[in-house]
């Protein structure tokens, strides 16, 4: 058993991300802010969309980052900003021109690597990834390039190898924030919920929920898995919180097919008609961010298999990775 | 940056990130020596300190060494430790030298008091202020680029501040001449150093520069900087921090195109050794001065006693003294980074620094 170590309050780490984009966003709104300084704040805004689960945040660092490239063109720190939130909406042919380009004008060969890493294993070329990622870890054996390989040994399969590298990356984490951990747990849980063995990603979501109570991915996920441990009334109350305050889809879909299964229709109808008029919203504006939740959504509670079928192609050819190609067929099967 | 987004895990969290520390006689009490200790650069209005930190501030009784020109430190140590809630709003706790906790309201202007001890923590605006942006460039085009009027990137910004007003001959060890070191540290059964500072601009304008580093000129080496005892640096990196040191001051010594630093037959520069002693020495027997930072280390160098209290006071212009140090031994005009003053001075009276500034005011 690992030694718990003492990480700042996850309630007080969320308030100091804040604090972060609080300070900065008035000198950036004023156009007073240096490339540095808008990178810096797109990383954050980025961080805490993916925390609280705010699809808007995500928004709002893209158009800084497209603004900072705009403004200097040949400037490494600006594309690499761009390639990382033009990849965070799945654009990953353009992230990785970005990445090419950034190196071109000064970004170090090693931080290129570990960018063009993260984008080849969301395209699902887990080899070549691999191979970067283990160049890294080897050359600095430190936390970010352990925690690197768990999620990327998680997709391709390899249970035990993701877990070694998630005791290293704790071994090795020396700081006291909460967020780098709880997104390793929740990487971590990721997998055993994809594995099936739903008391371990249970346990490990319910790592991430301790670390950062305001993660709503995790929580989101949690609730998943409660459901389909049985525990259908919690996961209900959680989705029922995260679906109404939240402008991601994912939980009102979650909601809706759980309520569903549990045969109150009418309920799960009107979370299905929120889910539902979202995923068009945001289809409609980018349809390769969304395809893949809502190819999802449209198979299960959604009930338009159709629609789910057009959306798991496009997946398919955006990332084409096991798990794309797994809805691809279940959405085959459905509209068959 | 002084010591702001001072290396990579500093800038990873910013609630461990010491941007500056100050010493200086109380200026209303030749019996009080104040501390400074401020974190959390670009501070929003709601940040908090962390519950899972230990901010500490450590002294210990210094004189010249018998070679003239290096410090002798002792061994005692008097030590100051912070910590806060994790619930809000904030409750802070100092533990003094003596084992005794003064509990304090975060934010609370008049702070606490006990034993020869007041304390103050919470947000105030950053005292600090230079033109970063001129201080890169200069090292980038290898040409002084500072500009008559600069551009103060930290100008309308916060920090998270901690202050000590300490009656010193009672509640210190030794005296009257004292090395101060701010640390900050993992909480837990195994307090792990994350942080520390002495002297200001060590880490960045220093330090950072790979450039000119023959030995190490792909090594960031802030973070294993950080995480050396300011009083008992290892073996292990000495040799790497010595060559930085020396590469980058001789750097900064030419920039006015002669040297006024000439380099020892080892190539060692003579700054290198003061500066990897990297604590503030302040003398709290001397009265208060606004302009005394590095003038103790300076009388040393020169081999006279020292006339003032050293230490740093919140409103000197610190760059203004350290380029002028490093480029020409203060043997030749001030060099100016073209920013005079910060949005608003600190005070005389506790907690002396400014409150902090509206989100907006950066914007300005």
């Amino acid at each position: 058993m690992m030694e718990e170590r003492p990480l700042t309050d996850g309630t007080i780490a969320l308030r100091n991300l804040d604090a972060q984009i609080d300070a900065f966003e008035p000198e950036v709104r004023a156009g007073h802010a240096s490339v540095e300084t808008r990178a810096g704040l797109t990383e954050l805004i980025s961080l805490r969309g993916l925390i609280v689960g705010r699809i808007a945040d995500y928004e709002k660092a893209e158009e800084i980052a497209e603004q900072i490239v705009r403004d200097a063109p040949m400037d490494a720190t600006a594309l690499l900003a761009r390639a990382r939130t033009r990849g965070g909406f799945h654009r990953f042919n353009d992230a990785l021109a970005d990445v090419d380009q950034a190196e071109r004008f000064g970004l170090e060969t090693e931080a290129a690597n570990g960018e063009r890493a993260a984008i080849l294993q969301a395209i699902g070329r887990y080899d070549e990834s691999l191979a970067l990622r283990e160049e890294a870890a080897a050359r600095r054996p430190n936390f970010e390039n352990s925690a690197a390989l768990v999620s990327l040994h998680a997709d391709r399969g390899e249970i035990e190898r993701a877990e070694r590298s998630y005791q290293e990356s704790c071994s090795r984490y020396r700081g006291v924030s909460p967020f780098p951990l709880a997104l390793l747990d929740f990487q971590l849980g990721l997998m055993w919920m994809n594995a099936g063995r739903l008391d371990d990603a249970r346990r490990s979501f319910k790592a991430a929920c301790r670390r950062v109570p305001g993660y709503a991915q995790a929580q989101g996920h949690l609730a998943e898995v409660e459901a389909e441990l049985g525990e259908i009334d919690s996961a209900i109350s959680c989705l029922q919180l995260l679906a109404a305050s939240s402008d991601d889809p994912d939980y009102a879909a979650q909601l809706a097919r759980i309520l569903a299964e549990d045969g109150r229709d009418d309920e799960s109808r009107r979370w299905r008609q929120v889910a539902a008029a979202r995923y068009d919203e945001l289809i409609a504006g980018r349809p390769e961010a969304f395809a893949d939740h809502a190819a999802e959504f449209w198979l299960a509670a959604g009930g338009d298999p159709e629609k789910a079928l057009r959306l798991a192609r496009l997946n398919v050819e955006v990332r084409n990775t096991p798990r794309a190609r797994g809805l691809l067929a279940q959405a085959v099967a459905a509209s068959a | 940056m002084s010591d702001h987004i001072s290396g990579p895990r500093a800038i990873a969290d910013p609630v461990i990130d010491i941007t500056d520390v100050y010493a200086f006689p109380c200026p209303d009490s030749a019996q009080h020596l104040v501390l400074v200790m401020n974190v959390f650069p670009y501070a929003g209005p709601s940040a908090l300190f962390s519950d899972a930190v230990i901010y500490r501030l450590r002294l210990r009784s210094v004189s010249t060494a018998p070679d003239g020109h290096s410090f002798a430190v002792a061994a005692a140590e008097s030590v100051f430790d912070f910590t806060f809630s994790g619930t809000q709003p904030q409750e802070g706790r100092c533990t003094l030298p003596s084992g005794d906790v003064i509990t304090f309201g975060v934010n609370e202007q008049s702070g606490a008091s006990r034993r020869g001890v007041q304390v103050f923590a919470g947000q105030r605006s950053d005292p600090f202020f230079l033109d970063g942006p001129m201080a890169e460039k200069t090292i980038a085009t290898r040409k002084l680029a500072f500009k008559e009027t600069g551009s103060d990137r930290l100008y309308g910004k916060n920090v998270l501040g901690m202050v000590l007003r300490i009656e010193w001959a009672t509640v210190l060890k030794g005296g009257p001449m004292f090395a101060v070191v701010g640390e900050t540290l993992s909480a837990g059964k195994k307090p792990v150093r994350l942080e520390r500072v002495g002297r200001p601009e060590i880490k960045n304008i220093t330090l950072s520069a790979k450039i000119f580093d023959t030995v190490n000129r792909d090594l960031e080496i802030r973070d294993i900087y950080n995480e050396e005892d300011a009083f008992n640096i290892s073996k292990n990196y000495a040799g790497a921090y010595r060559a930085r040191l020396n590469a980058n001051l001789a750097f900064f010594d030419g920039l006015d195109g002669k040297v006024d630093w000439p380099l020892d037959h080892e190539g060692n520069h003579p700054l290198t050794g003061l500066l990897l002693a990297d604590f503030l020495v302040v003398d709290a027997s001397k009265p208060f001065s606004e302009t005394s930072y590095f003038e103790i280390e300076q009388a040393m160098l020169e081999g006279r006693v020292h006339s003032t209290c050293g230490g740093r006071w919140l409103n000197e212009d610190l760059v203004d003294t350290l380029l002028t140090l490093y480029v020409n031994a203060g043997k030749g005009p001030r060099i100016r980074d073209g920013v005079d003053a910060p949005i608003a001075w600190s005070s005389k009276v506790f907690p002396y620094m400014a409150p902090p500034n509206r989100a907006e005011a950066a914007a300005s």
